[in-house]
């Protein structure tokens, strides 16, 4: 393992002076992204909510009770976030009612500025829901990262995926235990409409082949009400009915490797079901920053200008250089 | 007893208190200043004239009746503040009052003809207001939110009122458009799932269960290996060594296959370290953003070695189209 950290170290990627940040997994010495996600100006009710589900989203490398106040500006979060080894920031704001969410790099930058089109809170989706699912340490564990549909080669949404699959811990398939994944954040980019959907998911193994009735009386330790049948055995044998996503179950199914839980043995096969947990957003990226929230722009949506004005300083630059 | 009641100086509008005698006396000052044409009037109305021993009389009268009722009370007068008290002591004593202030400033006969013209409803006057202004006291106050107010400024009260609801209309109205301002883009989901939400789930599952699958390649040959032993740790590295060098041996990263293949489901699962330094794709590598501190040429940054990236280029030349 040493050897190759050494390799790592004299990687051409790597920039020269750079330091050994805080925040550095103990085990495998890799950096631990985290962030912070804080508003800014004064937001509605709701956003506070949704600030506070994202917070819940993030974890557990970030701060779940971060207390912020009206006179905190941008520097005095980028000054703790030194310290502490924040490498992210989720920054939601609300100019001119329109809600926005700004994903920064820190402390350089670059910074992804979304248009929040539309929203639903964690608690939204759970009340539409009728059985919502919450067991327990669903929020210990980082979640997996599925971006999907943005390899069309366009500049910001590379960035986008660059700045989604670092803003979580990367997972080292040698080691990982599956236990550990129970929860998936799926960004799914639209190139039609250009707006990424932005879900939430918590992630369950059932056991395949099983009927019904038998996965329920070992999960749930309750004697089975065995009044209408006329034999014990005809609890086995008598098949209930087939739900509806028994047909497209056949490519969610996994071999597991190791013993997931009492349900779940290695030696079965599993298939995966996904809940929605919430918040749930369709994001429209409008900008694209350099710096931390400042510095040249980019990717515009809207302004073609800034585009060429972006243009304009690049060159300025290379010319510097 | 009609005797009496003449004896009694100008009793109505000391019985209307204050503000009546007030008026009183602003009358009699343009008539002082009519006195000339008086004597005509006066010889009108000579019948009704008590001469001015009478007067003196009613006076005394007046002055006994008040004694004998209340000895407390002192003749001297000017008690304004007992005119409200109640009864007709004090009217008596007011009326007294007022006979000597008539004399006082002019002991014109006018005053005494106002005074002549009361002097018939004293006694009931008195019993009247006695009985109204029990009546007053007595009276209970309704609930009414204006409370007591002279009607006069009734109106104008009410009219503040209207204008306060109105007020409160329009303040409610801006808290209804602020909230409506601050709910937007919220949106509750449905309650079943829709084709868009069946088709992001089997995407995210995708995904799932390709990271699985993965897992379960990578970890499947390393059964039984205790990793924090010596000696399986260096069996493990041994292995995967071998795999990293077949891989190497593939044409093509597998994990780029994916993707382009796939053109849907990237998951970030940097294999192990090995694979990450052979992994032609730059973003793969987890400390693509991590270690570039300088990221102002973030689509140059990436390695000339690694080939397999032909986006780089057909990206500089895509931003001018935008």
């Amino acid at each position: 393992m040493a050897r190759f950290r050494n390799k790592r170290g004299k990687a051409p990627a790597k920039s020269p002076g750079m330091k050994k940040p805080p925040g550095v997994n103990q085990v495998t010495g890799e950096k631990v992204p985290k962030s912070i996600v804080f508003g800014r100006g004064k937001l509605p009710g709701h956003l506070k909510q949704l600030e506070h589900d994202l917070r819940k989203l993030m974890l557990p490398h970030t701060a779940l009770k971060l207390k912020e106040k009206k006179r905190n500006n941008l520097k005095d979060f980028l000054n703790i976030a030194g310290p502490m080894g924040v490498t992210h920031f989720l920054i939601l704001s609300n100019p001119k009612s329109i809600p926005h969410l700004r994903v920064a790099r820190t402390p350089q930058g670059p910074t992804l500025t979304f248009e929040v089109c539309e929203y639903a809170l964690a608690a939204d989706v759970a009340r539409s829901q009728a059985r919502p699912r919450c067991p327990q340490g669903l929020f210990q564990n980082s979640p997996l990262i599925v971006l999907s549909g943005f390899g069309n080669g366009a500049k910001h949404l590379k960035l986008t995926t660059i700045m989604f699959q670092n803003i979580f811990p990367a997972i080292d398939i040698n080691t990982v235990k599956l236990s550990s994944c129970q929860r998936i954040v799926l960004l799914n980019y639209n190139s039609e409409t250009k707006l990424i959907d932005f879900r939430h998911y918590s992630i369950r193994l059932q056991p395949v082949g099983v009927s019904r009735r038998i996965r329920k009386f070992v999960q749930n330790h309750q004697v089975p009400n065995l009044r209408n049948l006329k034999d014990v055995s005809d609890f086995v044998t008598k098949a209930g009915y087939g739900s509806e996503s028994e047909a497209d179950e056949e490519a969610a199914t996994v071999n597991l490797v190791s013993d997931l839980s009492r349900v779940n043995r290695a030696s079965t096969k599993s298939a995966v079901k996904l809940q929605e947990i919430g918040p749930r957003m369709t994001l429209r990226l409008v900008k694209v920053e350099e710096g931390l929230c400042s510095g040249s722009v980019i990717f515009s949506e809207y302004g073609k200008e800034a585009i060429t004005e972006e243009a304009q300083e690049a060159s300025d630059e290379e010319t510097e250089d | 007893m009609a005797d009496a009641a003449t004896a009694d100086a100008a009793p109505p509008p000391s019985v209307m208190g204050s503000t009546g005698r007030k008026r009183k006396l602003k009358r009699g000052k343009p008539q002082k200043s009519n006195k000339k044409r008086k004597p005509i009037s006066m010889a009108s109305k000579k019948p009704k004239k008590p001469s001015q021993k009478m007067l003196k009389l009613f006076r005394k009268r007046a002055r006994d009746y008040h004694s004998d009722e209340e000895e407390d009370l002192d003749e001297t007068g000017d008690k304004k503040s007992l005119e409200e008290s109640s009864g007709e002591e004090e009217e008596a004593q007011e009326d007294s009052d007022d006979a000597g202030h008539e004399d006082e400033f002019s002991g014109s006969d006018d005053e005494v003809d106002g005074a002549q013209q009361g002097i018939t409803k004293f006694t009931e006057g008195c019993r009247a207001f006695r009985t109204a202004f029990r009546k007053i006291m007595k009276k209970h106050l309704s609930n009414d939110p204006l409370g007591p107010i002279l009607s006069a400024n009734k109106k104008l009260v009410a009219e503040k009122l209207a204008e306060e609801v109105e007020d409160q209309k329009v303040k409610g109205e801006a808290k209804k458009e602020k909230r409506l301002a601050g709910e937007k883009g919220h949106v509750m989901p449905a309650n079943f799932l829709d084709a868009k939400e069946k088709f992001l789930i089997s995407v995210a599952t995708k995904g799932v269960v390709k990271l699985f699958n993965a897992v379960n390649k990578a970890q499947n040959p390393q059964k039984g290996l205790n990793p924090s032993r010596a000696k399986d740790a260096k069996e493990l590295a041994k292995r995967r060594k071998q795999a990293f060098l077949s891989e190497i041996q593939k044409p093509s990263t597998q994990s780029y296959d994916n993707t382009s293949k796939l053109n849907s489901s990237k998951f970030c699962i940097p294999t192990n370290k090995e694979d990450n330094e052979e992994s032609g794709w730059a973003p793969l590598r987890d400390t693509y953003m991590l270690t570039s501190s300088k990221l102002k040429d973030w689509d140059k940054m990436a390695d000339p070695a690694s080939i397999d990236e032909p986006e780089s280029r057909h990206m500089d030349s895509s931003s001018d189209e935008e």
